[in-house]
């Protein structure tokens, strides 16, 4: 009976189904792991005694410093359009998530395009005002360019999810602190970075590890870290296990980032002693505070968005839209690609949150952490997991091919079939969180109601849990959607030959100073993308009403 | 005898105290029943036991006759033939109150189940409301329709959780009397589970009190 209440509601068909693919999320990290125990290439002993410490640094500056200027413009925005009301405040609470819809790589070169001696600023300066200045003033290509670039396209994690946090606060924590005679920025200093420090660190961490998994803009930039490394290592020297090595350093890192935040997030959790709780009413603003408050958010929002897509509408027009099979084939592949892993995801997603659902506790933060884990890992490191798992699987299904008699027919590595893999490895956890949330939404009583109504826990999925997820389930498609569409390094290490998605070919173009032609690209891409934000925010406003 | 429960204990987590420790009860066929006590008091814990939502640590429950848990025995509560009223009803806000009623009884015929819907409506006197949708309906009317839902399959038991919690004291008043006016007539043994001792007087139910 203990055992049978330790399983509690669950039937063992979900359970066993969600057995397969928690194993399945957790290969390719076993895999590094296993592999490290390997002998080391011959690469090693060079890259560990005179490259390592270089990849350290700039790997460390860029993610701390992005970090921090994260937290501070992200939780400063969600601060103003939450509690205060200016002119253009209902757009901006969406549009300065829009930055998202634009990867970093795309900005990088955008940025660089425009400044560079050639682009747009100093042609103008030079041709009109004749005004020469010292190109180090220009100079874009380097660590503190990178980190203008990661924050100003990343901080929306912290946006969005200090944004939430703040939107479920007491109003009359604010109203007293008036009353008590603070001014506001002492008691957005006091009062609302502590309060909310949970969310601040949750979406920065997000954003660090957002860095740590780039590849596009440290690449383009020509800055060593963790992931250009691996990248090197192997394409480069085709030495693989010197990039099973930087990946588990890359792990541990990450691996300290992780504890890092448990240390700064968790610890003191403030709830509140009633649960009478009237949120938050905006105060509007008058006067030069207005004036001020504007200039601020769209100044971000255009540096964020407006200018880098404005820039690529430009060059685009330059180019009398290029050609348009070629992009219309990208896009195609793109789309195609992103729905149908998204949807794979999902499914996958929702068998693990149902079974976690009807888990005790304890196996249900297990099946959650491990889901969410393939986030956390930068896209290179998964990527060398699993290659080394597709490898040693190949090995097993030629064996057992030819041991039949069939040929080598089915091969596994570098097809569709590993890419996909790898896109559900890492971004698993996203779409799990969408279908938690929603069922947390729902509640149980449902779920039981159709039991006591003679209903097994199968036939209750698809009548009831299924249709009532349908909200949630929609924005974790878009949610994982955008990220496969975005997605770099996974796409470039295990896509099949000549195998081009908007983001591989975008980039590629980037690298090879054809601006124009990556501007295209670039464009279809932030379309698609910043639609599926607009779809998500304005859906779930719409449930509100 | 159509329930019997022997030294039921159990408790949601290992570590924490026993929410319910060897408790006992019979309930005689056709027997309004109300458990009643304060919150946390494990009332609604035995409900949710007889109903097979929970797992007992030790005990024996018997239905009609049919033990349902106990040693190495567990039924699970799609197989108890025992209907429970929630608290918040649990209406499935993207069916219709037909498809609602119709929910436990989609075995039968098509002609059978429509019969049967008009019946359950005609009994909770809310007729012509089949094709409206949860929340198209006041509190009072979803918990009818949440009873007639809960009846169609014809249970053995019927289990209401903190019936009247949810109404105001004017519809309090009205709700009791039809309730009590509707098993009564179809004679149903009923176990409900209330914080106010007044709900079990008006009700005319054998008062169990919970500590």
């Amino acid at each position: 009976m203990q055992l049978l209440k330790k399983l509690k509601k669950a039937s063992p068909g979900w359970f066993l189904l969600t057995a397969v693919i928690i194993t399945m999320l957790l290969i390719p990290n076993v895999n590094i792991i296993i592999n490290l125990f390997g002998e080391a290439g011959e690469n090693w002993k060079h890259v560990r005694d005179y490259l390592l410490i270089n990849y350290f640094q700039n790997s460390l500056v860029l993610v701390i410093a992005t970090g921090l200027l994260a937290a501070f413009l992200g939780a400063g925005l969600a601060w103003l359009i939450a509690a205060y009301d200016f002119p253009g405040r209902n757009f901006l609470s969406w549009g300065l998530i829009l930055p998202l819809a634009i990867p970093p790589y795309i900005g990088a070169y955008v940025y660089q395009g425009m400044f560079s001696y050639t682009g747009p600023l100093q042609t103008f300066l030079r041709n009109n005002l004749q005004i020469n200045l010292n190109q180090k003033y220009f100079d874009f290509m380097n660590l503190k360019g990178a980190i203008f670039i990661y924050t100003i396209f990343l901080f929306p994690y912290v946006f969005l999810m200090t944004k939430a946090f703040l939107a479920k606060q007491s109003a009359s924590l604010l109203e007293s602190s008036r009353l008590l005679g603070k001014r506001d920025s002492t008691i957005f200093f006091k009062i609302i970075l502590p309060l909310s420090r949970g969310a601040v660190v949750a979406g920065s961490s997000l954003v660090m590890m957002e860095v740590l998994n780039d590849y596009g803009v440290v690449k383009y930039f020509g800055i060593s870290t963790f992931t250009t490394a691996i990248f090197k290592s192997w394409f480069g020297m085709g030495d693989l296990p010197t990039s099973v090595r930087l990946a588990v350093m890359a792990m541990l890192v990450i691996f300290v980032l992780l504890f890092l935040e448990k240390l700064l997030r968790g610890g003191r959790k403030y709830s509140y002693s009633t649960s009478n709780i009237r949120p938050l009413s905006r105060r509007k603003l008058e006067g030069s505070k207005k004036i001020m408050a504007q200039f601020f958010t769209y100044g971000i929002f255009f540096f964020g968005f407006l200018l880098p897509t404005a820039q690529l509408l430009y060059w685009s027009f330059l180019s009398r839209g290029g050609e348009l099979i070629e992009t219309f084939n990208f896009a195609f592949t793109s789309i195609l690609i992103g729905s149908g892993a998204a949807v794979l995801i999902l499914v996958g997603a929702i068998i693990i949150a149902t079974t976690a659902r009807m888990s005790s506790n304890f196996t249900s933060n297990i099946l959650a952490r491990i889901t969410i884990l393939g986030y956390s890992i930068p896209g290179a490191v998964i990527a060398v997991g699993i290659l080394l798992f597709m490898l040693k699987l190949d090995e097993f299904l030629i064996f057992l091919q030819t041991g039949f008699g069939l040929g080598t027919n089915i091969i596994l590595s570098s097809t569709l079939v590993m890419l996909i893999f790898a896109y559900a490895v890492r971004f698993m956890g996203i779409a799990f969180n969408s279908v938690n949330s929603g069922y947390e939404k729902i509640g149980e009583s449902y779920f039981e109601a159709s039991r006591t109504l003679g209903k097994g826990v199968t036939e209750t999925f698809f009548k009831i849990d299924l249709p009532m997820l349908k909200p949630a389930l929609m924005s974790g498609f878009l949610l994982v959607f955008i990220e496969i569409m975005k997605e770099l390094p996974l796409t470039m290490i295990l896509r099949p030959f000549n195998f081009d998605t908007l983001a591989t070919k975008a980039f590629e173009y980037a690298s090879d100073e054809m601006i124009y032609r990556a501007a295209d690209l670039s464009l279809v891409l932030i379309f698609f993308s910043a639609a599926a934000i607009y779809l998500i925010t304005h859906r779930s406003k719409r449930r509100k009403k | 005898m159509q329930l019997k429960i022997n030294d039921l204990t159990f408790a949601y987590n290992k570590k924490e105290e026993k929410i319910i420790e060897n408790f006992n009860l019979e309930v005689q066929k056709g027997e309004v029943v109300a458990l009643v006590g304060v919150s946390g008091s494990g009332k609604s814990t035995v409900l949710r036991l007889t109903a097979g939502l929970e797992i007992p640590d030790s005990g024996q429950i018997i239905i009609a006759g049919q033990p349902v848990a106990g040693e190495h025995k567990f039924i699970a509560a799609e197989k108890r033939e025992v209907g429970m009223v929630f608290q918040d009803y649990a209406l499935f806000p993207h069916l219709s109150v037909e498809k609602n009623i119709a929910f436990g009884i989609d075995h039968l015929s098509k002609s059978k189940r429509k019969t049967r819907v008009k019946e359950l409506l005609k009994l909770v006197n809310l007729e012509g409301f089949e094709k409206r949708y949860p929340h198209q309906l006041s509190g009072g009317q979803q918990q009818r329709i949440a009873l007639a839902r809960t009846l169609a399959p014809g249970p053995e038991i019927l289990l209401l959780d903190e019936p009247f919690s949810n109404l105001d004291a004017e519809l309090k008043d009205k709700i009791r009397k039809e309730l009590n006016e509707i098993i009564k007539k179809i004679g149903i043994t009923t176990i409900l589970v209330s914080h106010d001792r007044e709900d079990a007087e008006f009700m005319k139910a054998r008062e169990i009190l919970m500590n």
